[in-house]
């Protein structure tokens, strides 16, 4: 647990060194906090795996709120579910993920888009099975098996650098770029998970990726 | 409407960037584990009647064998059995007949996405019948694909 607690004073620690760089004004403005929108969104990133990864069936929604068109809190939760039929073997997993953290928008000229980092800490519970293996041992002939269910937890750190614009009314199409960070589990060295939800390739500490999201700004507070 | 037409085009570049990765299907490593079983004839009885030329290894689950294919080769590469705990095996020759049995933990290991499965093996003990066979030594309890397992018979 030490370990977590400093990924995440380290990623604090940065946001709050970093973000006075990305001010555009030498004078602060002293703006009341106010809720400036929430917008409710899709990852559409996730359906390109039926095209290129048809092993792969995944949802992920999300919920954001903006306070001054500057800082937004975010929530995000997931689905993955995996099922590889391979030549020596057929492999299943699912599991849900979750996912909260801040967005800092570095936009002035175009407040209601966002131009911006963020970081998330996120979490997902997991299990995962093997039936039909066969292996071949020579004069012993083929060798079929399957594996228990296991059952798996991890824990990672996210940062993005991201875009979002307002494409029609109220809807915003948007994409960030993903640095993710495994802090905690989803390891095992005799059957290793083929991906941790939410997280992807379970081999890597590290994993870069790409978000997709459409979202719907709930028209609140909104001229 | 689109007031960022630009945040579109860098969208779909960066979609079709991530979307074009692609793998190996492959499998590039070894995955075979095999007990390297060394044979020793010092008894002057078993050399002079040539008693490795005509030896033999196989075990009651087998349907066939493995013969010594020339007096130099000492070496037998053999498979454990993977459906349980034990394996044995027959040592013949000349109509002299001796057993050996292993016994051993064994743990499934996913290797790699692309090779699948294997079997890693730990020798725990062993007993042998003594018609012939002088002693045995594990040199390597641990058999995995990357560590080949090494007994030594002594007749």
């Amino acid at each position: 647990m030490m370990a977590i607690y400093k990924y995440i004073f380290s990623l604090v620690t940065f946001f709050i060194l970093v973000t006075p760089l990305f001010s555009q004004d030498t004078e602060p403005e002293k703006e009341p906090w106010k809720i400036t929108g929430i917008k409710a969104g899709m990852d559409i990133g996730r359906f390109s795996s039926y095209l290129f990864k048809p092993e792969q069936t995944s949802y992920a929604g999300s919920i954001d709120i903006g306070f001054n068109n500057k800082y937004y809190a975010v929530f995000e939760y997931g689905y993955s579910e995996i099922n590889l039929e391979k030549d020596t073997y057929n492999y299943y997993s699912n599991g849900t993920f979750w996912k909260v953290g801040l967005d800092y928008n570095m936009l002035k000229k175009y407040p209601t888009d966002f131009l911006g980092v963020g970081f998330r800490f996120a979490q997902t519970s997991f299990e995962h099975f093997a039936d039909d293996i066969t292996i071949s041992y020579g004069h012993w002939g083929n060798y079929t098996t399957s594996t228990p269910v296991v059952s798996h937890n991890a824990i990672w750190l996210e940062a993005s650098l991201g875009v979002k614009g307002e494409l029609f009314k109220n809807v915003y199409f948007g994409w960030s770029a993903l640095i993710k960070v495994r802090v905690n589990g989803g390891k095992d060295s005799v059957f290793q998970p083929y991906d941790i939800p939410g997280f992807g390739n379970a081999a890597n500490t590290i994993n870069l990726g790409a978000n997709y999201f459409i979202y719907y700004q709930i028209p609140f507070n909104r001229k | 409407m689109t007031k960022n037409p630009l945040i579109i085009c860098f969208f779909l570049l960066a979609f079709f960037l991530v979307i074009s990765s692609c793998s190996d299907d492959q499998c590039n490593l070894d995955t075979d584990t095999i007990l390297n079983t060394e044979i020793l004839v010092k008894d002057a009885t078993l050399v002079s009647s040539k008693f490795l030329d005509s030896l033999s290894i196989y075990s009651p689950e087998w349907t066939d064998s493995i013969h010594n294919s020339g007096s130099s080769s000492v070496n037998y590469y053999l498979f454990l059995s993977p459906f349980s705990d034990t394996s044995t095996f027959i040592l013949t020759s000349q109509s002299m007949l001796d057993t050996v049995n292993l016994f051993y933990k064994r743990k499934l290991v996913l290797l790699s996405q692309e090779c699948g499965f294997v079997t890693h093996f730990t020798i725990d003990s062993f007993n042998f019948t003594t018609n012939n066979i002088d002693s045995i030594f594990i040199l390597e309890d641990e058999i995995t694909t990357d560590n080949d397992g090494h007994i030594q018979i002594y007749f």
